[in-house]
């Protein structure tokens, strides 16, 4: 996986693409009866609004195209999140992160931090939960299936690990974090996967979970109409607690690699909802498709080598902010990204955790000012620098882009294309090079903190460590609200102003749907589609 | 008879001996390993102790020798070893491949056969101008890029004119319908190549043999033409097509891989190109096994292909 999946995850051996924080999840009972519900959520009081509820009887046969290689398993708490759909429809998770950003009830239904200082969570589960398997739900499985999480080591299971978790009545959960983490919601919701729960049956066999769904969730993987690697089908599980919102009475979830041959099987109807291309955007909106997308993630350069220890002029600020001036970002946009791309330099898209506005801009193009800074710098002549790239979504085409424009500036890119990303993450997670081209996916600041900025994260491999940053982000753990939005802002500006990174656009992940189904809005919060969320037009 | 018998045995056991050797050794000098790619898609980052228990988990710490011997020993107990990502069985997973790729492959076989076997005929009978028409649209078919007559069969036939499913396949357990329906645009791009050569080879081999005495004797005798080709020349022109087309069957196990991937067929093509990115020995070297099988089996067809179509084969 890669930054694109948010998590920092190298190589699953080109495994790119899709959605992380792809949900799929059928929304709580007083949800779906359409009643608003206020939870007490994150250090206050969040409103939970209703979803549309399911007007008629379900459709027969939700078909999605998924455009990544097929999952190596279904076991929720090992599983990546770009492959957060193939658990989603099986696992019902503590906390439902809807399509418009909103949390709202899961298995839990309301849930609140204690005391001070995000160290003490309580959630309040639901009653008369059963899982596919017909057991039913208590505090003690979810207790057990966090622990298994941590044991797990899957993507998440830093953000929990070492916290205890305790059924403090028949449904209550109380999670205790050894440090502050003011993210609990979000990580156990169904975008970030380990949030979806386990019955007791799985977690006493986990072998099963690979290739078997043993969840609470709207849907159960009907193992004898599925072919691993090829196609997952999802039938109705009879114990779901809010029939009302099963949309569908079958689900199936079908792998396709290959762009073109998605439009043509959603041009064809074989499908009715897909992760979208890039190439294939201009010909799925001539066609009549849905084409969603909301930006999401950040395309550029991770100036790594902050300390100089292969490239030396890294170490110094004014450099890396040379090299933010030498980009066109615009150029490289249109050129690379046109119609999905948009010039940006900052990490964060709009609407997302930490955007500010006035950073979009923060380095206009200007190779006047770049040779200024060079030579302030003590490099009037430039430098050479050493970057590996992948080939993940033109991120080489991109690196060649910036050969020639930082050219303009004495900059002379030595570009090593590797298009296998196992020996690409080898290459720029292992400090074999000062520079590596990025994609990243945005999700909270304090959950990107250890993958993308702190001292021990994987695009951190030169261990980059900053004061004033650390104590910013120390400050964040321990904030909610608005004091963490602004924290959020404060840690983007500092990262942005040390040039740490050369961000060049932000695009989102497109989605197609066909007329035949609706639901497939995202948003700024919640970029990727909620599965759950797609039911039949009519 | 029992002496070829056991020589086809040995010499197909060998094979598949050199197969999966040479597969084992090819796939484990390949960079990075199974214990990187599962670490790397769960957590992303991972510690060197970490990595070294994954590696002892997996068995890849072992010498290599070793390793390929426990592979080995499962083989001859029956089983071809796990998946190292799902856990599944790899004959489980490779059996669920084996139908797709099957039907497609053999489908082009019999499509090529047929049609390059009647094509080769009007060339080599006919001659003139519809002679050379079927020269060039056989010259056109090994010419034509199978991806890019993959893309216009699709756009023709699946989404202008909705007559075949542009992706996926249908199992002929279900429906045969539905199954011939899915496998036919595959089919018809990879019989194009096929149908090209088995037509060259047929025209060249049944010129060559319209030309020897024995057929100016038969049509001598007073043998309406038609029966000297069908009973006689066809019968003797056949042993270098059927030559063909089983190493145009072989070849298609290759071939297969991109054209699985345009359709979107679940095919074991796919499987090796996935098994090989992650590393998945187990799977790579099930797929290499299931392949030699089809070798093995193609090369025994062809044997006796040889044996009914030649009586002095018979003999040696």
């Amino acid at each position: 996986m890669r930054s694109f999946h948010c998590m920092a995850a190298p190589g699953s051996h080109g495994n790119r693409g899709a959605g992380r924080r792809t949900g799929v999840r059928a929304a709580a009972v007083a949800l779906a009866a359409g009643t608003s519900v206020t939870l007490a959520a994150c250090g206050g009081q969040a409103t939970g609004t209703s979803p549309t509820t399911s007007s008629g009887k379900p459709g027969e046969v939700l078909t999605v195209g998924f455009s990544v290689q097929a999952p190596e398993t279904l076991d929720p708490a090992k599983a990546p999140q770009n492959y957060a759909w193939f658990e989603e429809l099986a696992y019902e998770p503590l906390i439902l992160q809807r399509s418009d950003g909103s949390l709202a009830p899961g298995l839990a239904t309301s849930w609140s931090y204690t005391g001070t200082g995000n160290t003490t969570f309580v959630l309040h589960l639901r009653q008369g939960v059963k899982f596919s398997d017909g057991s039913s739900l208590t505090a003690q499985d979810v207790a057990d299936d966090l622990g298994y999480v941590v044991k797990s080591a899957g993507q998440m299971s830093p953000f929990l690990a070492g916290d205890t978790f305790t059924a403090t009545g028949p449904l209550t959960v109380t999670i205790k974090a050894t440090s502050p983490n003011p993210d609990f919601p979000q990580i156990l919701t169904q975008d970030d996967v380990v949030g979806d729960i386990i019955s007791a049956k799985g977690l006493r066999s986990p072998s099963l979970l690979g290739t078997q769904t043993l969840g609470a969730g709207p849907y159960m993987l009907d193992a004898s109409a599925t072919v691993t690697g090829d196609q997952y089908t999802y039938i109705p599980n009879p114990n779901y607690y809010d029939k009302a919102e099963v949309h569908w009475k079958k689900v199936v979830v079908k792998v396709i690699t290959d762009p073109q041959s998605m439009l043509n099987a959603m041009k064809t109807g074989q499908i009715e909802v897909a992760n979208g291309d890039p190439t294939t955007i201009a010909a799925a909106t001539s066609t009549g498709l849905t084409v969603t997308s909301t930006p999401d993630l950040w395309m550029g350069v991770t100036l790594a080598d902050r300390g100089g220890a292969l490239a030396k002029p890294l170490a110094n600020a004014q450099v890396r902010m040379a090299l933010n001036y030498a980009t066109d970002r615009s150029a490289i946009s249109k050129a690379l990204f046109p119609g999905t791309g948009a010039a940006t330099s900052q990490l964060a898209p709009p609407g997302g955790y930490g955007y500010d506005p006035s950073l979009t801009s923060a380095y206009p193009y200007d190779v006047s000012k770049a040779k200024q800074l060079l030579a302030a710098a003590g490099y009037p002549h430039g430098f050479s620098l050493k970057i590996v790239t992948g080939d993940y979504g033109g991120e080489n085409l991109m690196a060649q882009a910036l050969a020639q424009q930082w050219q303009q500036a004495g900059v002379n890119l030595q570009v090593t294309d590797d298009a296998n990303s196992n020996q690409f993450y080898a290459a720029a997670f292992g400090a074999k090079f000062p520079a590596f081209m990025t994609v990243f996916g945005q999700i909270p600041t304090w959950i990107e903190g250890p993958s993308l900025f702190l001292a021990p994260a994987s695009y951190n491999p030169f261990h980059t460590a900053s004061a004033s940053l650390a104590s910013l982000y120390q400050q964040e753990a321990r904030s909610s609200g608005a004091q963490q939005v602004l924290l959020d802002q404060q840690i983007e500006e500092y990262l942005v102003n040390q040039a740490w990174f050369v961000p060049i656009v932000t695009i989102g992940l497109p989605y197609y749907a066909t007329s035949a189904v609706t639901g497939t809005a995202t948003s700024a919060k919640a970029p990727l589609l909620e599965l759950y969320e797609v039911r039949p037009a009519s | 008879m029992l002496r070829d018998a056991v020589r086809w045995l040995v010499s197909s056991l060998v094979l598949l001996f050199v197969i999966t050797a040479l597969t084992f050794v090819l796939a484990s000098m390949a960079p990075g390993d199974a214990a990187k790619a599962i670490l790397s898609s769960q957590s992303g980052s991972y510690t060197v102790q970490q990595y070294q228990q994954m590696r002892h988990a997996l068995g890849i710490d072992q010498p290599l020798p070793v390793q390929y011997w426990r592979w080995l020993d499962g083989v001859l107990h029956g089983g071809l070893g796990a998946d190292l990502f799902s856990g599944q069985p790899v004959t489980q997973e490779l059996n669920a491949r084996l139908g797709p790729s099957l039907s497609i492959i053999v489908g082009t076989v019999i499509v090529s056969g047929l049609a390059g076997v009647s094509l080769g005929i009007v060339s080599a009978l006919r001659g003139g101008a519809l002679g050379r028409l079927v020269d060039a649209v056989s010259l056109a078919g090994l010419a034509v890029p199978n991806f890019w007559l993959a893309l216009v069969l699709v756009e023709l036939l699946a989404v202008r004119v909705q007559v075949f499913p542009a992706t996926g396949y249908a199992p002929l357990s279900a429906d045969p319908g539905p199954w011939l329906r899915s496998i036919a645009l595959p089919v018809l791009t990879l019989s194009a190549g096929g149908v090209a050569f088995v037509a060259k080879q047929t025209r060249d081999s049944l010129s060559e043999v319209m030309s020897r005495d024995f057929i100016v004797m038969l049509r001598a005798r007073g043998l309406s033409r038609r029966s000297v080709v069908l009973r006689h020349a066809l019968r003797n022109a056949a042993i270098p097509v059927v030559t063909v087309l089983g190493l145009l069957l072989v070849g298609l196990l290759g071939g297969t891989v991109l054209i699985e991937n345009v359709f979107s067929i679940p095919g074991l093509g796919q499987e090796a190109v996935t098994a090989a990115g992650s590393h998945d020995l187990p799977v790579i070297e099930g797929v290499a096994f299931y392949f030699a099988v089809v070798v093995v089996i193609a090369n025994l067809l062809v044997d006796v292909s040889y044996r009914l179509l030649s009586p002095r084969t018979r003999e040696t």
